[in-house]
């Protein structure tokens, strides 16, 4: 009888699979993007508010996206309201100690957010004839409550997807408590990338582009830290990883999705024009396959 | 058994096969600590919770038990304490001496005096595969010489068979009590076993010694004055050509060690199919009419009731009483026209003409001597040399099949392997298929006798689905079909069917209307009543009667049902916790509801307890009668000095310290003088088929088995290379028997979902063979598939220094059901046990490979 | 509060014969691995494999023999829900589908569950699993509409040979002392008890007289609850936010660098 690393080794899986992956995966960007718009609305200069606008358009679509994909994934998907509602008493359902319920109502309340400030960017970009939304743009301290507002509540959508695999009792999942730090961090790392990708798609040069080169960059660094550390924390559930899974680890998201990006970032001549480009579509890739190799290799032992 | 201190489980997987059951020895080991031990080739489920498990070759037990009963004869606490001289010189025939001119297996390298090639039975049966058989006349006790036994009185009108019986008392046998007596059974039994040494047992069994010898130290270590020792078993012992004598080797241990008749003793036969034990009490056996008594036959002096009294009447002892339950049984079938002038009617009866049973009878319908079957509650196309049942099946002109299931035998025309595969085409097969759906048991009343001889009445649950009736209805109506249909013969044969008794004309309006006899009625009639005043039930054997005034259809079940509303088998109070006690109130047990049989040797000579904690029956001076926590297996009022009246015949022939009053001497039979067609002794022999020699004498196997020979029913050589395993072939506890009452069933096929054969990782290495491989296994009659289940619960065996593979298959599988696999019974032979016809499934040879 | 129930399950006597696995599937009804028409899976006498949605009770086998078979075991243990006192599943559940009842004993209801699946992941035991035939994450009730009828569970009903055993806990616990000691006296000196102690998941009221590891029973060594990470986890994702605002800030207030920058571009 071989004896095992830990006593996580003893629960099943809940065949989360490809839906959670992609879930995981806007929801980040989600979350990431409105909490990098926020950052510029509230600090960026004027110029850079169409990065900011940007962020506000991708955020709220991946929202949406996400509470489908949710849905989705439960094999009761008309169930999905007894989230909210408890469904024999219809009280409210909330469980401030399980991330679920509370990853639920944040969704919900970001959902809103993200259309409020989506709808006030829209307006602001003329596409909507509607000065009310106008108004929901900054300067002002109602725009500013708002951003900060969803800012924080979207930055918890990206982040409480790890804490939430770190409370159950799966192998690697819970034998860390740095699965929500890594996803924050990777949440902005692609949501960076992905708003550079948009940016330059539109030939857009506000100086904001600039800095969000240089947030990627520093990131993607700090993800790797993270990264270590996660790797690190794992002590001897690590062997988990010894595998495909763990190598499907090291060259899709250490290699191609930090290593690369970064030497990208700082050495900008290699590819000309389209360094930064491909940098952050490394980053987006390595992104995606931090989630799969995160969700499907626990599910393996 | 939750009163014994050892529990031997051997030639049964107890735990398995009897789970329900098995609750008595896990409480006693729970409660009281009690030892169980489990002897078996695989280490099964038993062994699991065993605290000694003994590995032995499949066939091999005599050789085990051989060696324990020398153990412990020789042993220093046997020959020490008093309690096993006194129970075996007073209780065994220990002390008597037996004929000069008989010649042990000791003197005749493995054979007894009186083997001769075997009379072929009457032109009409050649069916009885004997190939030889002994004269028993030498194996007889010595006995005082005296006139020649009183000539045969003539029976007057008026008078009963006593006078009868009175002249087949035969003089007093001779005793040596000091067991000194070379010719005493004591001293015979002791040099025949005396070459069952540790050393011999390894060899033989493949069982380590010291294994061997731990298993006789607890045996020895749990027997005596205040410890108990019981042994279960069940067809792993009887399904050899020597399973009888396997029994016996126990029997006879259990004997020297006082382990009979006593509480938590015993000699425990694990009965097979629900009310296995009931079909064998009123018989389905065709050897015996009811409760034990020999059926009519051709081949013996029973022209006459009178002939058959005096043939089979045992004079002394309880069974002086046989010809009441005959002449009763006798009313039972023909009623008023049953007269003492007409003898009862015993002329209208059939007799026998030999062997019977299951595997005569196929060898018989191959030979096209048998018109049409009705199989009620059987599986035969799954049966023993299956292709060679199946091959029967085919002879006949009809075969009703009635049973829950389309089972393997109602579609053998259209879905048998050799159909299958075109060696026969269904166009050429002429037998006419009828099936009959059956109810189940919740689907009628009725009662079923298990086990421990307990009968328990089962009330009707739910009405049968569609068509389906019950097997009552259905010989109910058949019965009076062909009454109605033999009315108007003339014909002497028909009498029988003319004047048989048939009315069990249900109660029940809604019933009657369906045609569904009156179960009560049906034992009412199997309990007993007087023809005088029908509405008088028996309150017992005790009042059965050899003038015609009483009828019972089975004596021994007299009493379950002493008054109409009185239904003993009906009830459910058990004891009060904590007290001892027999339960004499559950349900209610044949003899007389005794719980322990023979339970007189609970108490010594005297009549007192062994000892205080095995305390069951002993006799009350005071009241001047047999008392205790159970039923007294004795005449309640016999005391324990009384002594026997010579000449005397009946109980009055037996003193008050004889136990077993079955026989005729009153005494528990060490040496078995009559009875047996094998032998007086248990003596090891090799399966009919083995891979090795005989170790113990030059006699490979037993000299009188029975061999069906026949072109599909080869037989392999001695170690013949060509199949070199031991295979043997059992039970799983998540299927039923051939499997329809299993494999049909969703939540069962899903534990056991295919055939497998269970392999040694040696073996497996040697052939080259994985885990869940398809392998095949072939014996010299066909080949089969199954997986591969290599498991180290299989192990080699060390024969005489040879390494024996021994492989085992559960032989649940069939070609219909849910859940369908190759037929285990196209590996077995037709090959039997001459006392019982009991085939050899449980040792034979085979070999296997990588399919 | 009725007093807690469970079982204490005595594998010493158990005889792996499954009564309790079939009278689970016969009470609760439940659907058979692919309609019975299963294949061998060739690890010993376990072709069910493990418990999920549609095996409530399931009965494990494990051989351990030493190859001369001079040392032989064959382990039996039926293995069920343990109805944790501090239950995993109970704590996830998002939609408090999992209730605790009046007998102590953790419930799952069927009608409110949505099919998510945390509870799965979150079991220590790897009890639950969904059943295809409701969809929803099912596992034992311990036959709680029994309990409310006032009869026994199903399974320990059904077991010939007592090694399930229903009843209260407190009275339980007494009686699996006492068999420990028992055995201790008997020389079978590895007897100990899982799960009777408040130490794993303040009690297991389904606990186990075991005579090995809990591994080798496929049972975790120490289970723990999932909330032991809610605290650490949230910290140090909130941790990340900050770093990453902070970052940010920095980035999106230097303009200098930023202007830079752009002026590099040729
Ligand atoms: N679940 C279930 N229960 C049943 C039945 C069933 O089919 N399924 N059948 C019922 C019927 S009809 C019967 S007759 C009984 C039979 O009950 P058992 O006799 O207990 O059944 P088997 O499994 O045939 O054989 C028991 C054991 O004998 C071992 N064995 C084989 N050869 C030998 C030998 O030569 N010596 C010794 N000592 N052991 C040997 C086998 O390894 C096996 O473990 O069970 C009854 N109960
Ligand atoms: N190789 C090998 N062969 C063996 C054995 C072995 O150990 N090894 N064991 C032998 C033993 S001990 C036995 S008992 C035999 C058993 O062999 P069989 O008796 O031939 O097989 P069963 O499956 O018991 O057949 C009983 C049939 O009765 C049906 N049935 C059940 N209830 C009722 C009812 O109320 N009415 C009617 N009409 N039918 C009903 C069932 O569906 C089933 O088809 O097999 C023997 N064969
Ligand atoms: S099947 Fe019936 S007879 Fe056999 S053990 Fe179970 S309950 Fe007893
Ligand atoms: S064992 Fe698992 S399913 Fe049962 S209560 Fe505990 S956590 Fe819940
Ligand atoms: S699957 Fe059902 S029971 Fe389990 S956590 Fe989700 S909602 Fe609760
Ligand atoms: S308690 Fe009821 S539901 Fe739970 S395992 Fe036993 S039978 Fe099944
Ligand atoms: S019913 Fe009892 S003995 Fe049988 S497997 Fe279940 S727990 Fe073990
Ligand atoms: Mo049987």
């Amino acid at each position: 009888m071989n004896t095992f690393p830990s006593s996580t080794y003893f629960s099943a899986p809940p065949d989360w699979g490809w839906l959670i992956v992609f879930y995981f995966f806007f929801g980040g960007l989600a979350g990431g993007c409105y909490f990098i718009a926020a950052l510029i609305d509230l600090f960026g200069r004027p110029e850079d508010r169409p990065l900011a606008r940007l962020g506000y358009y991708i955020a709220f679509p991946c929202v949406l996206l996400s509470g489908v994909l949710l849905t989705l994934d439960l094999n009761r998907p008309l169930r999905f309201w007894h989230m909210l509602i408890e469904s024999n008493t219809f009280q409210p359902m909330f469980k401030l100690w399980s991330p679920m319920s509370v990853g639920s109502w944040a969704l919900l309340i970001f959902g809103i957010f993200s259309l409020v400030s989506f709808l006030g960017a829209l307006a602001e970009d003329g596409r909507i004839q509607s000065p009310a939304w106008r108004k929901v743009r900054p300067p002002g301290m109602l725009n500013g409550v708002i951003v900060v507002l969803g800012g924080l509540v979207g930055f918890y959508v990206a982040g409480y997807t790890g804490v939430l695999l770190a409370v159950t009792n799966r192998p690697i999942w819970s034998d860390t408590p740095l699965l929500g730090m890594l996803f924050v961090v990777s949440a902005a790392s692609i949501s960076a990338a992905l708003m550079i990708l948009l940016a330059h798609r539109s030939k857009w040069t506000m100086p904001g582009i600039g800095a969000l080169h240089r947030l990627d960059a520093w990131v993607v660094v700090l993800e790797f830290l993270v990264l270590i550390a996660v790797m690190i924390s794992l002590g001897p559930v690590f062997r988990a990883w010894v595998n495909a899974w763990g190598v499907l680890l090291f060259l899709g998201v250490i290699v191609l999705g930090m290593v690369i990006p970064s030497a990208l970032y700082w050495r900008r001549q290699w590819l000309g024009d389209r360094n930064v480009t491909t940098a952050a579509a490394l980053v987006l890739v390595g992104g995606f396959i931090l989630r799969l190799v995160i969700v499907f290799s626990a599910q393996g032992v | 058994m939750a009163d014994s201190d050892c529990v031997v489980v051997m030639g049964s997987n107890m735990a398995e096969n009897h789970p329900v059951a098995f609750r008595w020895p896990m409480k006693a080991k729970t409660e009281h600590g009690a030892k169980i031990i489990h002897v078996d080739p695989r280490f099964t489920r038993t062994s699991a919770v065993a605290d000694i498990y003994a590995p032995v070759r499949a066939g091999s037990d005599i050789a085990f038990l051989g060696g324990v009963i020398n153990y412990v004869i020789n042993s220093e606490k046997w020959n020490k304490d008093p309690f096993f001289k006194s129970f075996v010189v007073n209780y065994t025939n220990a002390a008597t001496i037996i004929n000069e001119d008989f010649k042990d297996a000791e003197d005749l390298d493995g054979v007894f005096s009186g083997l001769a090639p075997a009379k072929g039975g009457v032109p009409e049966w050649p069916f009885n595969g004997a190939i030889n058989q002994y004269d028993g006349a030498t194996w007889q006790y010595a006995r005082e010489k005296s006139g020649a036994a009183a000539a045969k009185p003539e029976l007057k009108p008026g008078e009963g068979f006593a006078p009868l019986v009175a002249s087949l008392v035969r003089p007093p046998v001779l005793k040596d009590e000091t067991l000194k007596n070379p010719r005493c059974v004591f001293q015979i039994v002791k040099r025949h076993f005396a070459r069952y040494t540790p050393e011999t047992v390894e060899k033989a069994t493949g069982c380590p010694k010291e294994t061997f010898l731990k298993v006789a130290e607890t045996i020895l270590a749990n027997s005596g004055a205040d410890r108990t020792t019981s042994f279960a078993y069940a067809v792993a012992w009887t399904q050899h050509t020597y399973g009888v004598q396997i029994i016996g080797a126990c029997a006879l241990l259990q004997l020297l060690l006082g382990n009979i008749g006593r509480p938590g003793a015993g000699v425990m036969a694990l009965r097979g199919h629900a009310s296995i034990q009931g079909s064998t009490d009123v018989p389905t056996l065709y050897h015996s009419i009811q409760g034990y008594l020999n059926a009519p036959s051709a081949l013996r002096k029973h022209d006459t009731l009178q002939d058959y009294i005096a043939t089979e009447t045992i004079p002394t002892g309880y069974w002086a009483n046989m010809p009441k339950f005959a002449v009763s049984y006798l009313k039972s079938m023909y009623g008023e026209a049953a007269t003492k002038e007409n003898q009862f009617g015993w002329d209208w009866h059939p007799k026998i003409l030999g062997d019977h049973s299951h595997m005569a009878m196929f060898v018989a319908m191959n030979a096209g001597k048998v018109k049409g079957m009705f199989c009620v509650g059987q599986n035969p196309a799954t049966s023993l040399n299956a292709k060679l049942d199946r091959a029967a099946l085919r002879k006949l002109e009809w075969l009703v099949v009635k049973d829950n299931w389309l089972t393997e035998t109602a579609n053998f025309w259209k879905n048998a392997p050799e159909v299958k595969n075109g060696e026969v085409k269904t166009a050429d097969i002429k037998t006419e298929v009828f099936y009959l759906p059956a109810t189940q048991v919740a689907e009628l009343e009725g009662t079923f006798t298990n086990t421990q001889r307990l009968l328990q009445f089962h009330h009707k649950a739910a009405e049968a689905p569609g068509d389906c009736r019950s097997d009552t209805l259905f010989y109910y109506d058949l019965g009076k079909r062909l009454k109605k249909l033999y009315a108007n013969s003339t014909a002497p044969r028909d009498e029988g069917f003319k004047n048989l008794v048939w009315d069990y004309e249900h109660e029940d309006e809604s019933e009657r209307k369906k045609g569904e006899p009156s179960a009560l009625k049906i034992l009412k009639e199997i309990n007993g009543f007087f023809t005088d005043d029908p509405a008088r039930h028996c309150a017992g054997f005790g009042e059965l009667k050899d003038d015609g005034s009483t009828t019972c259809a089975s004596w021994i079940y007299s009493g379950v049902y002493p008054a109409a509303g009185k239904l003993l088998a009906d009830r459910r109070t058990p004891d009060p916790p904590g007290k001892p006690g027999a339960q004499l109130n559950w349900g209610w047990a044949w003899p007389a509801n005794r719980r322990v049989m023979y339970n007189r040797a609970s108490s010594d000579p005297d009549g007192k307890p062994w000892s205080e904690r095995k305390k069951w029956v002993w006799w009350d001076a005071a009241a001047k009668k047999w008392v205790g926590y159970d039923v007294p297996d004795y005449i309640g009022t016999k005391p324990p000095n009384d002594k026997p009246k010579p000449g005397a015949a009946g109980m009055d022939a037996l003193p008050g310290t004889a136990p077993f009053i079955m026989r005729p001497d009153g005494q528990g039979w060490l040496y078995v003088p009559g009875g047996l067609v094998d032998g007086p002794l248990p003596t090891h022999y090799e399966p009919v088929e083995s891979p090795v020699n005989n170790l113990l004498y030059k006699q490979q196997t037993s000299p009188v088995y029975k061999h069906w020979k026949d072109p599909a029913n080869e037989l392999a050589k001695v170690g013949d290379p060509k199949f070199p395993y031991v295979i043997t072939t059992y039970r799983l506890t998540e299927h039923y028997l051939a499997g329809a009452m299993s494999r049909w069933l969703p939540w069962l096929t899903e534990l056991q979902p295919e055939l497998f054969v269970e392999i040694s990782p040696e073996l497996a290495q040697e052939k080259g063979i994985k885990n869940l491989d398809w392998c095949k296994i072939s014996s010299p009659r066909t080949v089969i598939r199954a997986k591969a289940l290599v498991t180290r619960r299989m192990q080699p065996f060390k024969i005489d220094g040879k390494v024996i593979h021994q492989v085992g298959m559960p032989w649940h599988w069939g070609y219909e059901g849910l859940s369908k696999g190759d037929v285990v019974n196209e590996l077995t032979s037709l090959i039997a046990d001459p006392n019982v016809s009991m085939h050899e499934a449980k040792a034979f040879v085979c070999n296997v490979e990588k399919a | 509060m009725a007093e807690p129930m469970g079982f204490y399950t005595d594998t010493t006597v158990c005889i792996g014969c499954k009564a309790c696995e079939v009278a689970c599937k016969e009470w609760n009804q439940l659907p058979s691995t692919n309609g019975g028409v299963n294949t061998l899976s060739g690890d010993s006498y376990d072709n069910t494999r493990r418990l999920d949605g549609i095996h409530w009770r399931h009965v494990k086998f494990i051989e351990q023999f030493t190859e001369d078979r001079k040392d032989g075991h064959w382990l039996l243990m039926s293995d069920v829900c343990k109805h944790c006192v501090q239950a995993p599943c109970l704590e996830v559940c998002p939609t408090g589908a999992i209730v605790r009842t009046e007998f102590d004993s953790v419930v799952i209801q069927s009608d409110a569950c949505n099919g998510c699946r945390d509870c799965i992941s979150a079991c220590p035991f790897g009890v639950i699993e969904v059943n295809p035939a409701s969809g929803t994450a099912q596992k034992c009730t311990l036959c709680y509409d029994r309990l409310q009828g006032g009869m026994e569970p199903a399974c320990s009903q059904a077991c010939p040979t007592q090694s399930i055993q229903f009843g209260t806990i407190r009275e339980l616990h007494g009686r699996a002392q006492k068999r420990v000691a028992q055995l201790h006296e008997a020389g079978e000196k590895r007897a100990y008890l899982y799960g009777a102690d408040e130490k794993t998941l303040g009690g297991l009221n389904s606990f186990y007289l075991l005579v090995d590891k809990p591994e080798v029973y496929g049972l975790p060594p120490d289970p723990k609850m999932p909330t032991r990470n809610l605290a650490s986890a949230s910290w140090f994702s909130a941790l990340g936010a900050v770093v990453v605002g902070l970052m940010g800030i920095i980035n999106f207030r230097n303009r200098g660098a930023g202007a830079q920058d752009h002026e590099e571009r040729p």
